[in-house]
């Protein structure tokens, strides 16, 4: 196989630099196709595609036990109206969305405030910080029930030793709202934490030296310093959380499965409840729609607030 | 003298802070230990016992009641496979991205990326047909097929930028030698990325092992499901009054072992890869 040495010319470094063991250019491209075909072909067989089927069926009344497979236009779209059950997943999706992507936020900060602070202990930390984004979900929901719980669980416990009272979590719709949306920040922040810690070490240490110069204290250069340059990383990361806990499932599924009632369902769990537990296929899909409507809303939003936000240093 | 007791007491609230972080991270896990390892009479005692006698007799109780060692097994497998076929298919992807000129290869990186914001739950039901259609339901191989596309697009974002951290001048060389393709990726370039490769391995390892969605939406037989589908149908198996907390605590913490122990041996690189891909 002849090989020609093939350098273009005026071009940026690292991703041009290639020299072509073919002749040709066409050959070039040829290769990049077959790298890239394995991901691309997973990808739009189990994404792509999937994501506008999901968009048909929603109009269809496809059900597997029913056996019905007509199109039936916006019907399942009207059905969700009286349907108690994606009623209060969709008011409770939005208000555990915003809730616990601020959390999130405002809590990740403050872990990566500690995190970017020194002290005696400051790699045990950053250790176990990654515990609770490494616990599987499924078993923090768990794990948090146990603790919760009425009779035997630490924390009510604690609080009857305390006050006298005796809290009963999982039957109050709202402590049990609070409750979902304060596991998932324990299961989340810390996560949030890396990532603000790592844009908040990428800031250069002369800009704060400046700072420091003009007089400004501690609580100025955070707000005035760290907080604009970081906001553009916390609005990439916040629109990733809200877009991630829209689709997340796992958390509600082992802590309170919905209850009481649907107070803490979410549109995720009715679409696994109506699509793999009732295999109303076109009824959950549909319920999918509404997900992937929210995301475009969310996207659309996002961009806007970002390019609000881009400073420059 | 005085300037450092200062320092002492300036730096008390960064104690208390890193002491109340640590009992809030580190709570949920002690309890979950604690009950693992406990006689479920000693769970159910007021006042609450802290440390009870520590026994393995939940572990023996899983192996007689359900295929416990099946049910890891295929968690094992599961995690292995997916780890390695998503480093396989985003390795070649992602060497592509950082070498190769390609009209629009930006875009295509972009889409890429485009398609992680679709909610998982999302595609659930196409998903559920696509994989009856190819016989691959109730399988470890179609769990892992879907797993394997869910991490790719992170795992290349991420190995782009480390491939791009070599210095191209190795190939170059290679290449002038006569080197092939494949040689240029497996004996060049694959020993300068293995941390990139190891951290990404950790990375889709967890999440793998960690998936709930897909392993139940799509098992039914107890040789394909996974621990995670293991410990919810253990809860669900009880009345509400008589839920086997020392056995569904047991589960936890087996799968909570093997992501911690991962944890704490590569701190540094998950740090790495998670932050790889967005902050350089």
């Amino acid at each position: 196989m002849a090989k020609a040495i093939d350098i273009p010319e005026n071009t940026p470094a690292t991703t041009s630099r290639w020299i072509s063991v073919s002749r040709t250019t066409r050959r070039r491209y040829l290769l990049f196709i077959l790298l890239i075909a394995p991901a691309f072909l997973l990808r739009l067989t189990t994404a792509a595609y999937p994501i506008l089927q999901t968009i048909y069926l929603g109009f269809t009344n496809l059900d597997f036990l029913k056996r019905t497979n007509d199109f039936i236009g916006l019907n399942n779209y009207m059905a969700m109206g009286s349907n108690i059950g994606v009623r209060g997943a969709t008011a409770f999706t939005i208000v555990f969305i915003l809730t616990t992507t601020i959390l999130d936020l405002v809590i990740g900060m403050l872990i990566a405030l500690l995190l970017n602070a020194n002290f005696r202990g400051l790699t045990f930390a950053r250790t176990i910080n990654l515990i609770p984004w490494a616990i599987p979900t499924i078993v923090a929901g768990y794990a948090f029930r146990w603790l919760l719980d009425d009779q035997f669980g630490l924390l009510p416990f604690w609080v009857t030793e305390l006050t006298g009272l005796r809290p009963v979590i999982f039957i109050n719709p709202l402590a049990a709202q609070i409750t979902v949306i304060l596991v998932h920040a324990w299961k989340d922040a810390p996560f949030m934490a890396i990532i603000l810690l790592a844009g908040m070490q990428g800031i250069p240490e002369d800009l704060y030296d400046a700072a420091r110069v003009d007089g400004a204290s501690a609580w100025q250069r955070f707000w005035r310093l760290t907080v604009p340059l970081i906001m553009p990383l916390t609005i990439t990361m916040g629109l990733f959380r809200l877009v991630w806990s829209l689709g997340s499932f796992d958390l509600v599924y082992g802590l309170t499965f919905g209850g009481p009632g649907v107070a803490t369902s979410v549109l995720a769990l009715q679409v696994f409840r109506e699509g793999i537990l009732f295999f109303k296929f076109g009824f959950a899909s549909a319920i999918s729609v509404i997900l992937l409507i929210l995301v475009a809303v969310i996207g659309v939003v996002g961009l806007w607030l970002f390019r609000k936000s881009e400073v420059t240093y | 003298m005085s300037h450092s007791w200062r320092r002492t007491v300036s730096s008390i609230p960064l104690y208390i802070a890193f002491i109340l972080f640590t009992i809030l991270v580190l709570l949920p896990v002690y309890w979950m230990t604690r009950s693992a390892f406990a006689a479920s009479t000693d769970l159910i005692k007021l006042p609450l016992i802290y440390f009870p006698q520590p026994t393995l007799q939940n572990f023996a109780t899983l192996m007689e009641q359900v295929p416990f060692g099946l049910y890891l097994r295929t968690s094992l497998l599961c995690a292995f496979t997916t780890t390695l076929a998503t480093l396989v298919v985003s390795y070649l992807a992602a060497y592509a991205f950082a070498r190769i000129q390609f009209p629009g290869s930006g875009v295509l990186m972009w889409i890429l990326l485009l398609t992680m914001a679709l909610p998982d739950i999302g595609t659930i039901v196409p998903l559920y047909q696509i994989l009856k259609t190819l016989h691959l339901s109730d399988s470890i191989a179609g769990i892992s097929l879907i797993l394997t596309s869910t991490l790719t697009p992170f795992t290349v974002w991420v190995l782009v930028s480390f491939i791009k951290q070599v210095p191209y001048e190795i190939e170059e060389a290679a290449i002038l030698d006569g080197a092939s393709l494949p040689q240029i990726l497996w004996h060049i370039l694959l020993p300068v990325t293995v941390p990139g490769l190891v951290t990404m391995g950790i990375i889709n390892f967890v999440n793998a092992w960690n998936n709930l969605l897909y392993p139940l939406s799509f098992t039914t037989s107890p040789s394909a499901k996974t621990l995670s589908v293991a410990i919810t149908e253990i809860y669900a198996g009880y009345s509400p009054w008589g839920k086997p907390w020392e056995l569904i605590m047991a589960v936890g913490v087996t799968m909570t072992i093997p992501v911690v122990i991962l944890v704490l041996l590569s701190q540094r690189s998950i740090v790495r890869g998670l932050t790889g891909g967005a902050i350089k």
